[in-house]
């Protein structure tokens, strides 16, 4: 894919937090607490890079993608933008700005409007941003654009139940790329598909990436697929950033235990490995992210968690060159 | 979609029936001209009170007047009802119903508040209130803006009806389409159309509103047959439709007398079971919609 080292900084990401009120009372609603879905993050993205986010469900990872689309209202921290920080802006030029940025979401059967056309799905942003000339020429467009994502442009006049899951998620794509946008938010666009659909919808991904010079955020739960895609992949648990590397060390070196136990519950397809290696269970649940822990957010379950973890949140640092992670083990 | 809709709505018999008898109504309505064999307002003192026969094929009341062109002449300002009210209503539930539904906040609690205050009352007498209070003032109004042809014709107390019945009928469709809206702003497809920078206004209208109108739908054609009846009513309580203007809830007022009488009983009896049939109708055709769009529902 690209070349890290003499990357351009595309997106610059400082202390992002996404908290949702909790609120009691009927008329007179009270404020008791918040949930902090995503709580201080801090990274990077390169150009034309494909940085990968997992984590277990509910650690905020589509949060996080939404919160930096501007599709939440961050509550803290600032969304760097070419320059630009766009978690400033409002009506009219956020609106212009959503040009540069798109998703692809990860339900295709909830992510298309079922009343409209296949036609009038993508060609919607063109609409709204008038460009791509008139009707005529508008439609000649989402033709094209069909035709790139692997769709039949015969089916134009379709409506989305009509298709099969992974159809419906090249539609998806296709909506995406109408605006020739430079970042694209994946937020887990395989993860509702069949196994054989998602290597053809990657590949696309791919594919895409290559031929139009584009970014990837690619949220995530399969560790494999993510090895597959990403250059550098960031780890989440809780709302935090436990763990942020490019693709080999992380699977070579992971520092951080959370890491270690999520890559040694991804299933080998060779059962005298998978017999030999040192799995490392953890115990017990997340927390509510309403009440996360004091000290390291990871402390309640931490295999190796001494005292510092139940006193002081760990600072997320670079501990070899391009390799950050946050934990205490490794403070020294 | 709308191809197993019909699918499911045409093999349904009793729908199938009221789909029937509605558009006969309608025809009848349209072409009242056409079938009514006398003047409806013609008064003949000298052929009061026959019972049904040849040249007054349903009889003559106690004015002489031909009862059958009356209740022929009656399926046009049933038909009046049946449409004017439920847009009026509807008008008004999208209005109030997408406000309160899209933008939320205290826009929302004082829209659903209003409604509670208007659901709070009984809903046929607060139609009579309201068709009461409103009269006199609709009344001048008309004269001021110079139709007075129009007040002439007593076109003014169709205006007073629909507008009672609209007003009392709105806050349920309000209320539907708001809960259609808070369950559909966040789904998948809306926040798609926010990453695109689709206007909120196009979201409202382009994204949200199709995909809610289906149980609209249904409410509103199911609430037609209870609009006539609701007509009927004020129209037998002397509040509604005035003479010379007939309603079939007027004829059922003026004719219930003769409900023991030996050769006049028709003149009571028709008016009734064909506002029975029409309502019984409309209601069918509610049900047959609600099973036809809602399939898993019933």
């Amino acid at each position: 894919m690209s070349d890290n080292n003499k990357a351009e900084t595309l997106m610059k990401i400082k202390d992002l937090k996404m908290y949702f009120p909790i609120t009691q009372g009927i008329i007179i609603q009270k404020h008791v607490g918040d949930i902090k879905a995503v709580d201080g993050l801090s990274f990077d993205i390169q150009r034309g890079e494909t940085l990968g986010l997992v984590g277990e469900s509910g650690c905020g990872k589509s949060t996080t993608g939404r919160a930096i689309l501007q599709l939440y209202k961050p509550t803290a921290g600032s969304v760097i933008f070419e320059g630009e920080d766009i978690t400033t802006i409002r009506g009219e030029s956020l609106r212009k700005m959503r040009r540069r940025m798109q998703m692809i979401f990860q339900d295709p059967y909830a992510s298309l409007n079922p009343r409209m056309t296949v036609g009038n799905i993508v060609a919607e942003p063109l609409e709204v941003h008038k460009i791509g000339g008139n009707a005529k020429e508008r439609r000649e467009k989402v033709k094209d654009l069909l035709n790139v994502v692997g769709l039949n442009p015969y089916f134009i006049n379709r409506y989305p139940h009509e298709f099969s899951g992974g159809q419906r998620q090249r539609i998806g794509v296709a909506r995406a790329l109408a605006l020739n946008p430079d970042f694209i938010v994946c937020d887990e666009p395989i993860s509702a598909l069949d196994v054989s659909i998602q290597a053809q919808v990657i590949n696309l991904l791919e594919d895409l990436q290559q031929e139009f010079g584009l970014t990837y955020l690619f949220i995530a739960h399969d560790l494999s697929v993510v090895r597959h895609i990403s250059d550098r992949i960031a780890v989440m648990y809780l709302g935090k950033i436990v763990e942020l590397t490019d693709r080999y060390t992380l699977y070579a070196n992971p520092l951080h235990p959370y890491t270690q136990a999520l890559l040694s519950a991804v299933p080998i397809p060779d059962p005298v490995a998978d017999a030999k290696r040192q799995r490392v269970i953890l115990e017990g649940d997340v927390p509510s992210p309403a009440n996360p822990p004091k000290g390291c957010n990871f402390c309640t379950r931490c295999p190796k968690a001494f005292d510092p973890c139940f006193e002081t949140e760990p600072e997320f640092k670079e501990h070899e060159p391009g390799h950050w992670a946050a934990c205490h083990l490794y403070q020294a | 979609m709308a191809g197993d809709a019909w699918r499911r709505f045409s093999r349904n018999l009793s729908a199938m029936m009221g789909l029937t008898v509605v558009a006969l109504f309608y025809l009848v309505a349209i072409f009242a001209p056409w079938l009514v064999t006398a003047d409806y307002t013609a008064i003949d003192l000298d052929n009061v009170e026959s019972g049904p026969a040849l040249e007054h094929y349903f009889g003559t009341d106690e004015l002489g007047r031909d009862v059958y062109s009356r209740v022929i002449w009656s399926a046009r300002s049933a038909a009046f009802v049946s449409i004017f009210v439920p847009a009026f209503s509807l008008s008004l539930g999208l209005f109030f119903g997408v406000l309160a539904g899209y933008y939320g906040g205290w826009v929302d609690t004082l829209v659903m508040r209003l409604s509670d205050i208007l659901f709070a009352f009984p809903g046929l007498l607060f139609v009579f209130f309201i068709a009461a209070t409103i009269k006199p003032a609709v009344s001048l109004w008309v004269k001021e803006l110079g139709f007075t042809e129009f007040a002439k014709q007593g076109y003014v107390d169709y205006v007073v009806v629909f507008t009672a019945l609209a007003l009392v009928g709105w806050p349920g469709l309000a209320r539907l389409i708001r809960g259609q809206f808070l369950s559909l702003k966040n789904r998948e497809f809306v926040m798609a159309a926010q990453a695109i920078g689709v206007s909120e206004w196009r979201i409202a209208v382009r994204h949200i509103l199709p995909n809610a109108m289906t149980p609209v739908i249904v409410a509103v054609s199911g609430g037609i047959g209870g609009t006539i009846a609701a007509e009927a009513s004020l129209s037998f309580l002397g509040i509604g439709l005035q003479p010379p203007n007939p309603s079939w809830g007027q004829m059922i007022s003026d004719y219930y007398g003769y409900w023991r009488h030996a050769t006049l009983w028709p003149l009571l009896f028709i008016p009734s079971l064909i506002l029975v049939a029409v309502i019984l109708a409309f209601t069918f055709i509610g049900d047959g919609l609600h099973e036809a769009l809602n399939p898993q529902s019933s």
